[in-house]
């Protein structure tokens, strides 16, 4: 089990959070007109890279409150948390994943056990 | 095999002895006794018969890595797959073998050993996708189930677990010598530990081998007592026994299952273990090392046993397990054996090394030559012999001569591997070692540390400094123990995994898995096949797929299709080891959320009056709700459902409406931010009215719907679907926050705070006036559609004139305190109007006879306001709100989209049922074109027949024309297809 550091509530177990999918996939404006492609996009698409992502997360069963991070998807790591009016962070900030061709990390992917 | 007590022995109290039943005979052990040890003390080694082939098979361990001697625990509800090697006998516990039918020694599945060569790898997969499936379901199935798989499930299983969490600093898996030595170095520090060991006393190899002489000068088990009682006067060291950690996920968490009754019978309604789970910030993991077996033929026999297995029986419980073993190995881990049986008085019958002269120890040497030990170097053991039980041996010697030695046990060695389970459960990667020819530990994933053999130190030398660099990140004391051996040697093997029998014979077997019934020549055929990657092999042979995870084995395995493919052990890899290490129950997973804490159930306020009045209850999400209301026991569900809402459509009918979900809306920009959440628009609508309205998803699809009451521009209250409110709740404040921070708006669920009753039927103004006479309920005053607050004797209430039956309706919203009294007050001045409670089946019959839908049954998440006939309902004029951009998309505005229509059988005497289809020919020919389904069927006693709602594609262009609607079951039915309304189309009745 996870430990999510909630924005406003501090470390926790990640049994009282709901994901919400990827994070900064802006809503098109509804006041002006929206081809069926961007609103498609909007609606259906939503990225699922191997490595780091943006992703939305909500405290269900603490402050309800919506928050973003960034989670390492093949080893799981939350690297940081931020809330929603923050700027999202530059991926290069965080050189502590190591990065491999296939996007597979040196160790933690759990995909394989034994030193390559 | 012939065992001898030791009488010497700390852990075993030999002046208690304890009386329990194995296969319904009775024996006697001691106090401290395993099953295992005590069937040892008896004779016994014949204790199960194996998964596949029901060989005869015997103890083959002294620990966890057991994988033949499980039994069944009839004594504890039956509880199966339990290991004689670690559960404690007590007084009167009844024991049975498993996987034999009639008996143990009369097993008459054994003649699955005659077949098999037909049960080779693959088996499984050959017989269910192969072209004779036939085979599988006619022959092969009910054979299987009778003599395949493990013990009995247990019956009537009662067992109660806790769960307790724990939030420390260090965690140290094993109390063994690197563990307590570690623990040691915390003493007294400001660190919060916990440390953690499997068995009922500390001390791992110091209690369970001969390979220690002293400790800091001091006897072994002296310097343990000493250890101990500091560890355990140090204030921040918490010590859990008898407790097996099973998990290491990820961040640290642990989860460990404690036995609260070892060495003794659970007490019925008591915990019976505990399941800890521990978030720790580092692991320290001090778990040890396991032996491995050797392959050759026959190397199941009951009296085979694992050499460091039999020194723990002759160190831990004061018994060796037969006076004159033979000993077989490739590595120096046995050589405290030999020491240990020659100490205890007792000679091994011989002492077989694969390794040459040169390389075994000189100690060992002088030790098997002072005492006459026959000595075979170079030699192998080419096959084990005997009935049910090893009565000799062939020995290949150096000379390649064949020597047959009588014996009446077997000890081997086949090398030990650091216990890397839990390490690479935490995700830490193994690297292999050629020298010590096993995977060790090499790069951690978490803070994890591991220290001793659990680490790959196989020796002693290092020890000190090893644990202080270790342990250097912390702020302790170094270690400076001083460390004697018995067999003074360092670590050494030779290759060795399997040893080819001396004839070859289809019935041959050399097992690479005891408890899946795997032999090396399953694994060659694997690699024949084409299974040549690890993890296939594995899945398609069943190797190490059992309750033990292949733990004595798993390696020799990988040792061998190296060998075979002629590639590094490195290459082949290692498949994975999950979780749990050893087999956890489920009882002791769910804890306390079980039985009534499982799931919670939520009660209306009226619940208690409902039960006295006869209501047979309905679940509706973790709601209780009124089903129907029986007025004496012989009244059927349908007659009952009929009685109901016959009595709405004539006088008055009451349905408590409590568990409907409630939305306060509050804010500056309240309005704006409801004209963007439902469908509708709120703008125009006056103070004080109210509004059926929908919610879509972003795709557009009606996802709930509800009554809004506007009590101002920034004071709303909305309704939703009872199985729908934490949804609801959860999307309004997730756009408030995520798309429209902007808008000053907040939302409060009130679904507890009030009790809601509906009222409906033609009588209902009468019933009204007389229980709230204060208040005018003319048309003109409370006209359809509008709401009221009044207070009613001192109870602040909100009526709110609507219906969901299509009569004249009203909706009382009271604090739920107040509601019995209120409620009871109605029932009484009702009666004379025939007012009678009614449950949702007949709330469903009459709100489908109008048409109305029900979210989630009429509808499944792929259908918009339009198809269901409401686009009436779409504010067109508002520039935006949830899924309107959805409602253009070319695939939403299809002509041909599924749609909501009515069905009426051709011939009303027709039965009609929920979930058939429709279809427009009355000849079944498949394929059929499916057009839709019905999705609410009910009789009416006011229309006089059946009646239903249905989503078919094309839908209202049908209107008028005939179809049919057809099951397997039920034939296949001529219907009509109507509009979607079957009872006062004018809503005359609505506005009365
Ligand atoms: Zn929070």
């Amino acid at each position: 089990m996870l430990i999510i550091n909630c924005p406003y509530c501090g470390p926790r177990d990640q049994s009282e959070f709901s994901n919400g999918g990827e994070a900064h996939v802006k809503r098109p404006d509804g006041s002006k007109e929206i081809g069926d492609r961007e609103w498609g996009e909007y609606v259906f698409i939503r990225a699922n890279p191997k490595g780091l992502f943006y992703e939305r997360w909500v405290h269900t069963h603490g402050c309800r409150k919506w928050f973003n991070c960034v989670r390492d998807t093949s080893t799981d790591e939350i690297l940081v948390t931020y809330k929603l009016d923050e700027k999202k962070p530059n991926l290069n900030n965080f050189k502590s994943v190591v990065k491999t061709p296939s996007g597979e990390p040196e160790v933690g992917s759990g995909n394989f056990t034994v030193e390559k | 095999m012939k065992s001898i007590n030791l009488k010497k022995n700390q852990f075993i109290q030999f002046h208690q002895k304890i009386s329990f039943k194995f296969d319904g005979v009775k024996y006697f052990g001691y106090k401290g006794d395993t099953i295992a040890s005590a069937l040892l003390r008896n004779n016994i080694n014949l204790v199960g018969r194996s998964f596949k082939y029901h060989r005869p098979r015997g103890i083959y361990t002294c620990g966890i890595e057991e994988p033949n001697a499980l039994v069944q625990i009839i004594s504890e509800y039956s509880e199966p797959n339990t290991r004689a090697t670690i559960k404690k006998i007590y007084e009167g516990m009844e024991i049975e073998s498993q996987n034999r039918w009639p008996s143990l020694e009369n097993d008459f599945g054994s003649i699955n050993n005659l077949f098999s060569p037909i049960f080779t790898a693959g088996f499984y997969y050959k017989t269910f996708m192969g072209p004779h499936k036939k085979f599988w379901k006619n022959l092969y199935e009910p054979l299987i189930r009778r003599a395949a798989g493990l013990g009995k499930p247990p019956k009537d299983f009662k067992g109660i677990s806790n769960h307790i969490h724990h939030n420390v600093d260090i965690t140290i898996i094993g109390g063994g010598l690197n563990g307590l030595l570690a623990a040691k170095s915390f003493i007294n520090s400001n660190y919060d530990v916990l440390l953690i060991d499997f068995e009922e006393q500390l001390g791992g190899i110091i209690n369970n081998s001969n390979k220690l002489s002293s400790i800091d000068n001091k006897e072994p088990k002296d310097w343990l007592k000493e250890t101990i009682q500091e560890i355990e006067d140090s204030k921040n060291i918490k010590i859990l026994k008898n407790t097996l950690v099973t998990t290491y996920n990820y961040i640290n968490h642990l989860i460990a299952i404690e036995d609260r009754f070892v060495g003794s019978k659970p007490i019925e309604g008591k915990v019976n273990s505990t399941l800890h789970k521990i978030r720790t910030g580092h692991t320290i993991l001090c778990n040890g090392h396991i032996e491995r077996f050797l392959s050759f033929q026959n190397n199941d026999l009951p009296g085979i046993m694992l050499s460091s297995s039999f020194e723990k029986y002759m160190c831990r419980y004061g018994l060796a397990p037969s006076k004159e073993p033979v000993i077989f190995s490739n590595n120096s881990n046995s050589n405290s054996l030999v020491y240990g049986l020659i100490k205890a008085g007792l000679k091994p019958k011989a002492y077989i090394d694969s390794r040459s002269g040169e390389e075994i120890e000189p100690n060992l040497f002088d030790l098997i030559r002072k005492n006459d030990v026959p000595l075979y170097t170079n030699s192998q053991i080419k096959g084990a012999f005997g009935n049910k039980k090893i009565e000799k041996i062939l020995v290949e010697d150096s000379s390649g001569a064949l020597n047959e030695i009588k014996c009446d046990c077997l000890c081997l060695s086949g090398g030990i591997n650091p216990d890397v389970h839990l390490f690479t459960q935490s995700k830490g990667l193994l690297d292999w070692d050629e020298k010590d020819l096993t995977y060790k530990p090499s790069k951690p994933f978490q803070p994890t540390i591991t220290l001793g053999s659990a680490s790959g130190q196989f020796n002693f030398d290092n020890l000190n400094s090893d644990i202080n660099e270790k342990l250097k990140t912390f702020k302790v004391k170094k270690l400076d123990v001083k460390l004697e051996l018995n067999t003074n040697t360092k670590y050494n093997i030779e290759k060795l995994w399997e040893v080819s029998p001396q004839k070859k014979s289809l019935w041959a077997k050399s097992f690479i898995d005891l408890q899946n019934d795997v032999t090396t020549k399953d694994i060659r055929q694997a690699i024949t096949e084409g299974f040549d990657r690890i993890e296939h092999l594995k899945r398609y042979t069943t190797n190490s797929m059992g309750t033990d995870q292949g733990k004595i084995s798993s390696i020799n395995a990988l040792g061998i299709v190296s060998d075979l493919l002629d590639k590094k052990v490195n290459e082949v890899g290692t498949t994975i080891y999950r979780p749990p290490y050893a087999p956890l129950s489920f009882s002791a997973i769910a804890g306390r959320n079980c039985y009534e804490f499982y799931d919670p159930e939520r009660k209306s306020p009226i619940h208690s009056w409902h039960i006295k009045n006869g209501a047979i209850f309905e679940d509706v999400g973790q709601w209780k709700r009124p089903w129907y209301f029986q007025i004496n026991k012989d009244e059927s569900m349908h007659d009952a459902v009929q009685r109901e809402s016959k009595n709405v459509r004539e006088n008055a009918g009451i349905l408590d409406g409590s568990t409907l979900g409630k939305i306060e809306i509050k804010g500056e920009d309240a309005l704006e931010f409801m004209n963007l959440i439902y469908t509708n628009s709120f703008t125009k609508m006056k103070q004080g009215s109210a509004r059926y309205a929908l919610m879509l998803g972003e795709d557009g699809m009606v996802k709930d719907d509800g009554i809004i009451c506007k009590i101002s521009d920034q004071h709303f209250i909305a309704t939703t679907t009872t199985g729908g409110a934490a949804t609801v709740l959860g999307c309004m404040e997730e756009y408030a926050q995520t798309e429209w921070p902007n808008l000053k708006v907040f939302m409060n669920s009130i679904t507890e705070q009030y009790a809601t009753f509906n009222i409906s039927g033609p009588k209902t103004r009468e019933i009204m006036k007389k229980a709230f006479p204060n208040i005018n309920f003319s048309n003109e005053e409370f006209p359809f559609m509008t709401f009221q607050f009044h207070e009613f004797n001192g109870i602040p209430i909100r009526i709110l004139r609507a219906s969901f039956t299509g009569e004249l309706g009203y909706e009382i919203y009271i604090p739920s305190n107040s509601a019995p009294k209120i409620w009871d007050n109605i029932q009484s001045v009702g009666k004379e109007f025939g007012l009678a409670p009614y449950g949702t089946e007949a709330m469903h019959l009459l709100r489908a006879e109008k048409g109305y839908i029900i979210v989630g049954q009429d509808t499944d998440g792929s259908i918009t306001p339009i198809d269901l006939g409401l686009s009436w309902m779409i504010g067109k004029s508002k520039k935006d709100f949830l899924g309107k951009r959805s409602l253009a998309r070319p695939d939403t505005i299809r002509e041909d989209r599924k749609q909501l229509v009515g069905i009426i059988p051709s011939n009303k005497a027709d039965k009609l049922e929920e979930g058939q289809h429709i279809i427009l020919d009355k000849e079944i020919k498949s394929p059929v074109p499916m057009l839709g389904h019905i999705t609410s069927c009910y009789y009416s006693s006011t229309l006089g027949h059946d009646f239903a709602l249905a989503i078919i594609k094309n839908g209202r262009s049908m209107i008028g024309t005939k179809a049919y609607a057809s099951t397997s079951s039920m034939g296949t039915t001529g219907v009509d297809i109507v509009k979607p309304v079957f009872y006062d189309e004018n809503n005359k009745r609505l506005v009365s």
